[in-house]
């Protein structure tokens, strides 16, 4: 079976159109214009990636976003109006992966979401058991255990927390980070980084406003404590 | 075109003719309200300080002088009754002499007696009947009290003549008056430097009055200049003083009616171009699928799909400037700033958009010279005058960055005809450009490149303007100056990001 992209999108033409570009990209399309719907097709069949317009009437993106996050990590793409509100900010903290801002090109929506899907395959970072206090990552299997439980990381958080642990205590500046698992260069959003960092921490520390793994480096990026 | 059209031509949309300004002609003035006030309190000091004076000088005169005039003119007629009881029938001129001597005066006064059209007197040298008109001299004689006044001794005094009884001739004394001469002379100073003073008071009461007058008018002037500089929403304060008000209110009424006015424009033009934005990605996705099946449709139509294209990728640019201009207007923008290494953002930016054939030079000292900056914005307004020397002056030919005290300056030259110095500050204002650049046919250009630049550089605190070349050569050099961070240790990495209250 090929590719699934759910799109969430309350314009039809808009829909349309984005889904036949996407089409000829050889994905799948399954299209919602409602948040309602949206989730009732999500649970019917899971999707590889959803692409979520914030406005939409009835219940909105965030909402639509978080509930999807709260049974899987499939990749969240989604929509906003503008790049300097909140909005991007409140997307990202919902669990959207990656967003883009109105009138986007079709194309650039397919390389965010070929990024996505690059991410969702398992790594290769050639070490197959990662340890740290109490802290275990198994690159091959996308499985992070805290003292023997297993945690629930998006595969964005996933490919972040390992990218770090590549490379224990070395400084990863936010820029290299943004190229590394968004394939998005000088000019990518660091708030991308900075949300993805916070949600992450959420799940691995124990106490995350004082994380002990993933630590700020204040004016260069982050790093992983062993 | 491979250059800067010489002829830039600002193209300003106007929906209705412009009513003709109300322009109210102020009268020509030599000297400031301030200056005229200050003067005015002066003069009208003076005159009053000055007429007061002269009233009390005259009025002391008069009182010191009659006074001793009383006085003297009382010892005068008890001396000149004291004389014939004293004189024998037929005196001696020496008896009359010793008589003269007799007769108790005051310091410094002389005492004269014409008997029988003789005189005699205590003090020959200069009181004698020279000193007396003989008129005088004739109506003391006969019987009339007489006084005058005259110099004797060089000492004005005052002289008295007093018929004798039963005698014939006249007793005459002179009195110096130079003590009173000398009080009056005193008065009369102190009066002048009262007046002085008083005009001096009146001056400084006046520069106060005209200060405290002119404070809120000053108030006035600055709020107006702030809302010149766009800060729309400044106001006077109100009710503090009713006469204040009546400047104020309409005052902040027409502040009001100026703000809600570009507010409704900025919105207006904000919402038309939200509105453009669904149907322009419909399109624009629309074009991307026929773009996927170009090779299936026939020549005209493939020809008609690459016009589209090409001005749908136009119209999208045009909708973003828009947006992000109609942003500044309605305040809504915000910057996520960075400190980030000044070169290396520029050489991204260059990189980013291709244009890697450009040389980006600058001294290895400059490498680390930080600027803070929303990143995004900033290498929009690098894009956009690479776009501009690509457009209108066959490309750019090298960018250079360099540190002006605690300024840092980022020059991109072109090889153009260069922008003439009456052209150089329009050439920012929106929808103005060269116009053989917008006759061109393949010019995907909208007009509002340099002025999202000179926007956006205004917004991190610097400026943009258009010089001549480095090397003097004809062409342009667009400098954006920016303030200069100090290397930050520890720049504030996370306060980009504020917390959200999701629920």
């Amino acid at each position: 079976m090929g590719t699934r992209i759910l799109t969430v999108e309350d314009d039809e033409r808009i829909r349309t159109a984005v889904r036949m570009a996407l089409e000829d990209e050889g994905w799948e399309v399954e299209e919602a214009d409602t948040g309602e719907e949206a989730l009732q097709a999500f649970t019917r069949q899971p999707a590889d990636v959803v692409l979520i317009d914030i406005m939409l009437p009835g219940i909105d993106g965030f909402d639509v976003c978080r509930s999807i996050r709260r049974v899987s990590d499939v990749p969240i793409v989604m929509v906003t109006a503008r790049a300097d509100t909140h909005d991007v900010v409140a997307g990202l903290e919902a669990g959207a992966d990656d967003y883009l801002t109105k009138p986007f090109a079709p194309k650039e929506l397919s390389a965010r979401i070929r990024a996505l899907l690059r991410r969702a395959r398992p790594t290769e970072v050639g070490v197959t058991h990662l340890r740290f206090g109490d802290l275990e990552i198994v690159p091959d299997e996308g499985v992070v255990l805290r003292a023997g439980v297993e945690l629930h990381l998006t595969k964005t958080e996933f490919r972040l927390l390992v990218e770090l642990a590549s490379a224990p205590g070395r400084i990863f500046s936010r820029e290299s980070l943004l190229e590394k698992i968004w394939s998005y260069g000088y000019f990518g959003d660091g708030r991308l980084v900075d949300v993805h960092v916070r949600r992450l921490r959420m799940k691995v520390e124990l106490d995350p406003a004082n994380p002990r793994h993933v630590i700020t480096v204040r004016g260069l990026g982050y790093k992983l404590q062993p | 075109m491979n250059s800067i059209n010489p002829e830039i031509r600002p193209v300003q949309a106007r929906t209705r003719p412009r009513r003709r300004a109300r322009i109210i002609v102020p009268v020509r003035r030599r000297f400031g309200l301030r200056t005229r006030l200050t003067v005015t309190f002066a003069l009208g000091a003076a005159v009053l300080s000055s007429l007061l004076s002269a009233i009390t000088f005259g009025l002391t005169r008069e009182n010191l002088t009659t006074q001793r005039e009383r006085s003297a003119v009382e010892r005068a007629a008890v001396d000149a009754a004291r004389i014939p009881a004293q004189l024998p029938d037929v005196p001696t001129n020496l008896e009359i002499e010793q008589l003269l001597r007799d007769i108790p005066l005051t310091d410094g006064a002389a005492a004269a007696l014409s008997y029988r059209g003789r005189w005699f007197t205590t003090n020959t040298q200069s009181f004698g009947s020279d000193t007396v008109p003989t008129s005088i001299q004739s109506a003391v004689d006969d019987g009339e009290a007489i006084k005058l006044h005259a110099k004797v001794n060089e000492k004005s005094s005052l002289i008295l003549g007093v018929p004798v009884p039963a005698l014939p001739g006249g007793y005459y004394e002179a009195v110096p008056i130079t003590d009173l001469q000398r009080t009056l002379d005193r008065l009369m100073l102190t009066l002048f430097i009262a007046s002085l003073l008083t005009t001096a008071g009146g001056g400084l009461v006046g520069y106060w009055a005209s200060r405290r007058v002119f404070a809120p008018l000053l108030d006035v002037g600055t709020a107006a200049e702030a809302i010149a500089g766009g800060r729309l929403d400044t106001r006077l304060p109100v009710g503090g003083d009713s006469d204040l008000d009546l400047i104020a209110n309409p005052f902040n009424e027409m502040a009001q009616a100026l703000e809600d006015r570009i507010d409704r424009d900025a919105r207006f033009a904000s919402e038309v171009s939200h509105e453009l934005r669904s149907p322009l990605m419909t399109i624009a996705a629309t074009v991307e699928v026929l773009e996927n099946t170009r090779d299936e449709l026939p020549e005209r139509a493939q020809t008609a799909l690459s016009l589209l294209a090409a001005d749908v990728d136009r119209l999208q640019q045009l909708v973003e400037d828009l947006l992000e201009i109609s942003r500044f207007d309605v305040g809504a923008i915000k910057l996520h700033l960075e400190d980030v290494r000044a070169a290396e953002m520029v050489i991204q930016a260059v990189r980013v958009l291709g244009g890697g054939g450009v040389p980006v030079r600058f001294e290895p000292e400059v490498g680390e010279v930080m600027v803070r900056v929303d990143k995004r914005r900033f290498g929009r307004v690098i894009a956009n005058l690479l776009d501009n020397a690509e457009r209108y002056a066959g490309g750019a030919t090298a960018i250079t960055i360099e540190r002006v005290q605690e300024l840092l300056r980022v020059s991109v030259e072109d090889r153009g005809n260069g922008v003439p110095i009456e052209e150089r500050d329009i050439i920012f204002d929106r929808f103005s450009r060269g116009a053989e650049g917008g006759n061109r046919s393949n010019d995907s250009g909208v007009g509002l490149g340099l002025a999202l630049v000179d926007e956006h550089v205004r917004l991190h605190g610097g400026r943009v303007w258009v010089d001549e070349r480095f090397d003097g050569e004809i062409g342009a050099r667009f400098v954006v100056e920016l303030p200069i961070i100090e290397p930050p240790a520890d720049s504030a990495i996370e306060t980009l990001i504020e917390p959200v209250n999701l629920m």
